[in-house]
């Protein structure tokens, strides 16, 4: 009877290591597989109430902490005390609705590294610190705060650069939201209303959205035919009042709606100073898409430019303009399809005021550990070379002048030479984008800027960059000058 | 290993069901309190009480069947106690007192079989049977009669009875305990007829099998029990006592015959079943793909995986996982539940214990000389290893989900007692056996 029993023994310690087969399949090989599967809630309800690491601006200003639950000792909060302003940045991290902004992209440093069970210990003995560790912005809390406060709940957005490293020194999107409203227990509601709001709150107006860039694009163009020497200031170009675009009935006309200087002719300088579509749109064509395109791509068009989060790219479609004159024509003057986010805009302002080399933006200046010590930093190379020094400094005087003398007079301030241009595409819903981009002092540029109002802001369809945008610029120009050391 | 070093051992695993219990207090509210104490004193009188039952009347018994246990039990309770912290239930002072109560049953066995040597459930076995039948169908009793005695339906399985007792009332499986005298009888039975059975003296076709009266007792027991269990709609036992039965028949006659027969109508069963109840179906397909039908079916199994593969090879440690994430953890997913909170380590523990209390339960049945005692042995642990397999493998996704318990580990006082008796039919057998 020994006999079966035994057989029956090998069958069952024969199932038994099927078992322990299909155990390490789950537990060993397939596990991070499991782990990582969107429906299974473990590892985010792990992370769920448990200290983050700090997020300061670059002059210590604290926009994102973790305190200890009053109702909780041993879950934290987490705090936005800076609210608003710094929302798009900063961003949330919400168990029921997931996170974003630097919350997102830098959770992996953000996160504890406490797991409450004896690998804490072996942590501790290797001599690794269990507190998280935190991450410092290049963004200027003074700056950051104006520039929102400049928007005054207008639609759009603010980007500004040191255009010497491309640290981002504010960047801000306006109608924005209370981050700490989708942590608590209204976050499905607050969800919902942020969702269906038709200013979409949520959206990062300054880094995640383009826009034509409308005549700010001219400083792209002017640069073109300055850098291949197609032009130079003094170079005198027709006059017309209109401008019929090549194989077609429609044509250009300039926004005042006459001629932009005489009639008979008008320098490159005064065209651009006074914004002239109609030479533009003439230059363009000139030039001809594969020129513009060289600069374009080196300002960062066409590009997927390395930044905190992904961007979209800024566009300037150079084979289909090639192709087609009139097309061309229209992204002479920032129309058609050309698109550009305030943050490629800024780099274009930026790339003019750092003798013609286009700085890479970035977003977070160091990540330090709970004792202040610095862990990693970050300074990325430039893009490139966009254009000659010497096309740099014609852009920056020209752009100066348009300041001074032009459209962008409502930039000016006193004591401090700026530089900028202005610009008002046309949005799909009709109304007007008014832009304006510009760096300041001209001498020594410290800030680059770009400024965007979505659908005219306040002024609405009789909005203009000048009108609108460009006293923006000057308000964060004179914050800039004047903070505190 | 000596009987002191048993004593050692049992003590051990009263420390860590103690120890187990107050780091899931501590992770959890940063305090340990009496829990612990009464934790460890809980295991210590019922598995010391057990230790010294096993001393005083079956000596002789090895010393190696009631440590593992005890530890199995520690492993289960303290996820039982887990899990009632997260979802704000009560089991596990429950379960204390069935880990007291079964240890005190299985001690009041062997005082029971001591002067009269575990041969008088060869002789009394129709007496066995009977009351094996009857447990089988008090759960069928009214459930809204005045008797303090009342059949019970659970989730549309008619499987408990309630007995009232003044200020209390208490639940129980009486299948627990008609499993153990099942298996009881069929091994009476096959010692006394096993030449005859082995005695294939009839054909048909290739097949050959023996008179069919000799067979006729065997086959009337187990259909009459099979079908009382799918009428209560219990397919887990009756699925376990199915393969018990073919099991032991085999081991008794050693004819191939039976394990091929056995297969094929359990392969029938099967199939009918899958075509006469819904939710066997809908265990096969939860089986089959769980997470293509996780909004519903698939969810228990999806949950029980993600369980175990985020608790990878060390675990979330006590207290700190979601166990409480999958319906039922207590009781089908236990096993799910130790995996995610002590890991690949937990789960290897688990299985090496099980097999440990297996290969001595099979021990105990190579070593009997007496034809009863060597089939009541094999008997009883190929029952509690097909058992095992069942509800594990249906976790791991190697079988359909069948619905039973993991013994020693999972919430149930039935079971427990149970399981604990039939240890303590192995111990007797043992010892009866010893040289």
């Amino acid at each position: 009877m020994n006999g079966p029993i035994r057989r029956l023994s090998v069958g069952i310690f024969t199932s038994f290591f099927v078992l322990l087969v299909a155990v390490t399949w789950i537990q060993v090989i397939n596990a991070d597989a499991l782990k990582a599967d969107p429906r299974n809630s473990r590892p985010a309800l792990a992370d769920r109430g448990k200290e983050r690491g700090l997020i300061v601006t670059i002059d210590g200003v604290v926009v994102a902490q973790s305190v200890e639950d009053p109702d909780d000792p041993r879950s934290f909060i987490r705090q936005y005390p800076a609210g608003e302003a710094f929302a798009h940045v900063v961003g949330y991290n919400s168990f029921l609705v997931g996170s974003s902004g630097l919350e997102n992209a830098h959770a992996g440093d953000l996160r504890s590294k406490r797991d409450l069970t004896i690998s804490d210990l072996v942590t501790v003995i290797l001599g690794r610190d269990l507190r998280p560790e935190s991450v410092e912005m290049t963004i200027h809390s003074e700056l950051q705060l104006a520039a929102y406060q400049a928007l005054g709940g207008q639609k759009g957005a603010v980007l500004a650069l040191d255009p010497r490293t491309g640290a981002v020194l504010a960047s801000v999107s306006s109608p924005s939201f209370d981050p700490e409203s989708l942590l608590g227990p209204d976050t499905a509601t607050a969800w919902e209303s942020l969702l269906a709001d038709p200013d979409r709150p949520l959206s990062d107006r300054a880094t995640r959205e383009i826009f034509p860039p409308g005549s700010t694009f001219k400083t792209v163009v002017a640069s073109a035919a300055v850098d291949t020497g197609e032009a130079e200031p003094s170079t005198v170009f027709p006059d017309p009042g209109q401008f019929e675009l090549p194989g077609s009935t429609a044509t250009i006309s300039n926004a005042g709606g006459g001629v932009c200087n005489d009639g008979q002719g008008i320098t490159l300088l005064k065209a651009f100073v006074v914004s002239c579509n109609t030479v533009f749109a003439d230059l363009s064509v000139r030039l001809g898409a594969e020129n513009v395109g060289i600069t374009a791509n080196a300002l960062g068009f066409n590009t997927d430019i390395p930044f905190a989060w992904t961007i979209p790219r800024a566009a300037y479609p150079i084979e289909d303009l090639a192709e087609d004159d009139a097309a061309l024509a229209q992204s002479g003057i920032g129309e058609r399809d050309v698109r550009a986010a305030p943050l490629h805009m800024a780099m274009v302002a930026a790339a003019v005021a750092n003798d013609g080399v286009t700085p890479t933006p970035y977003l977070v200046n160091r990540i330090f550990d709970a004792d202040g010590n610095t862990v990693e930093s970050f300074q990325p190379s430039p893009i490139g070379r966009a254009m000659a020094p010497a096309t740099a400094s014609i852009m920056s005087q020209m752009m100066e002048r348009v300041v001074t003398e032009g459209t962008g007079r409502a930039a000016a301030v006193r004591g401090v030479r700026v530089a900028g241009k202005t610009g008002t595409s046309m949005g799909p819903d009709g109304l007007p984008n008014p832009w304006f981009i510009g760096f300041a002092p001209v001498e020594d540029p410290q800030i680059a800027i770009a400024v965007l109002i979505e659908g005219g802001g306040d002024l609405g369809e009789s909005a203009s960059g000048g009108a609108v945008a460009a006293p923006i610029a000057a308000r964060l120009f004179e914050v800039w000058f004047q903070r505190s050391p | 290993m000596t009987r002191n070093a048993e004593g050692a051992t049992i003590v051990a695993a009263s420390v860590l069901a103690g120890f187990a219990v107050s780091l899931v207090n501590f992770a959890r509210d940063r305090s340990i309190d009496a829990q612990i104490a009464l934790t460890f004193l809980v295991f210590l009188m019922a598995f010391g009480g057990l230790h010294l039952a096993v001393r005083a009347f079956a000596p002789k018994a090895t010393p190696l069947l009631l440590a593992p246990v005890a530890a199995l039990t520690a492993l289960g309770f303290f996820q039982v106690y887990r899990l009632d912290l997260a979802l704000g239930t009560n089991r596990a002072g429950l379960q204390r007192w069935w880990i007291l109560i079964g240890a005190g049953v299985a001690a009041l066995t062997l005082a029971l079989l001591a002067r009269r040597s575990i041969s008088v459930l060869r002789r009394y076995r129709n007496i066995t049977l009977m009351v094996s039948f009857i447990l089988l169908l008090l759960p069928n009793l009214p459930s809204d009669w005045g008797f303090p005695l009342r059949g019970l339906e659970v989730n549309g399985s008619r499987l408990w009875i309630i007995l009232d007792v003044g200020f209390t009332s208490l639940q129980f499986q009486p299948a627990e305990l008609a499993k153990l005298g099942l298996v009881a009888y069929v091994a009476g039975y096959l010692a006394d007829h096993q030449r005859a059975l082995r005695e294939a003296r009839r054909h048909l076709g290739p097949i050959r099998f023996p008179e069919p009266r000799q067979l006729i007792p065997l086959l009337v027991t187990w259909g009459i029990s099979v079908l009382i269990l799918i009428s209560q709609r219990d397919l887990g036992a009756s699925l376990l006592l199915f393969v018990g039965f073919v099991l032991l028949l085999y081991a008794a006659t050693g004819t191939t015959g039976y394990l091929v027969t056995g297969t094929f109508l359990g392969l029938v069963a099967a199939v009918a079943s899958f075509l006469a109840f819904g939710h066997v179906e809908r265990r096969v397909l939860a089986w089959l793909s769980p997470f293509e039908h996780y909004q519903d079916e698939g969810y228990q199994i999806a949950q029980g995986l993600f369980a175990m593969g985020t608790g990878s090879l060390t675990g979330s440690g006590p207290g700190l996982g979601r166990p409480d994430l999958i319906p039922n953890a207590s009781t089908d997913f236990i096993f799910a539940a130790v995996g995610e909170e002590l890991g690949f380590a937990g789960t290897v523990s688990v299985l090496a214990l099980f097999a440990l209390v297996v290969t001595v339960g099979l021990g105990i049945a190579f070593r009997s000389r007496d034809t009863f005692r060597k089939l009541l042995a094999a008997g009883l642990t190929f029952v509690l290893a097909v058992q095992t397999f069942l509800i594990i493998g249906g976790i791991v996704r190697l079988v359909p989900l069948t619905g039973i318990t993991l013994p020693f580990m999972s919430y149930g006082g039935s079971a427990l007692v149970g399981n604990l008796i039939l240890i303590a039919l192995l111990l007797r057998i043992s010892h009866e056996e010893a040289p």
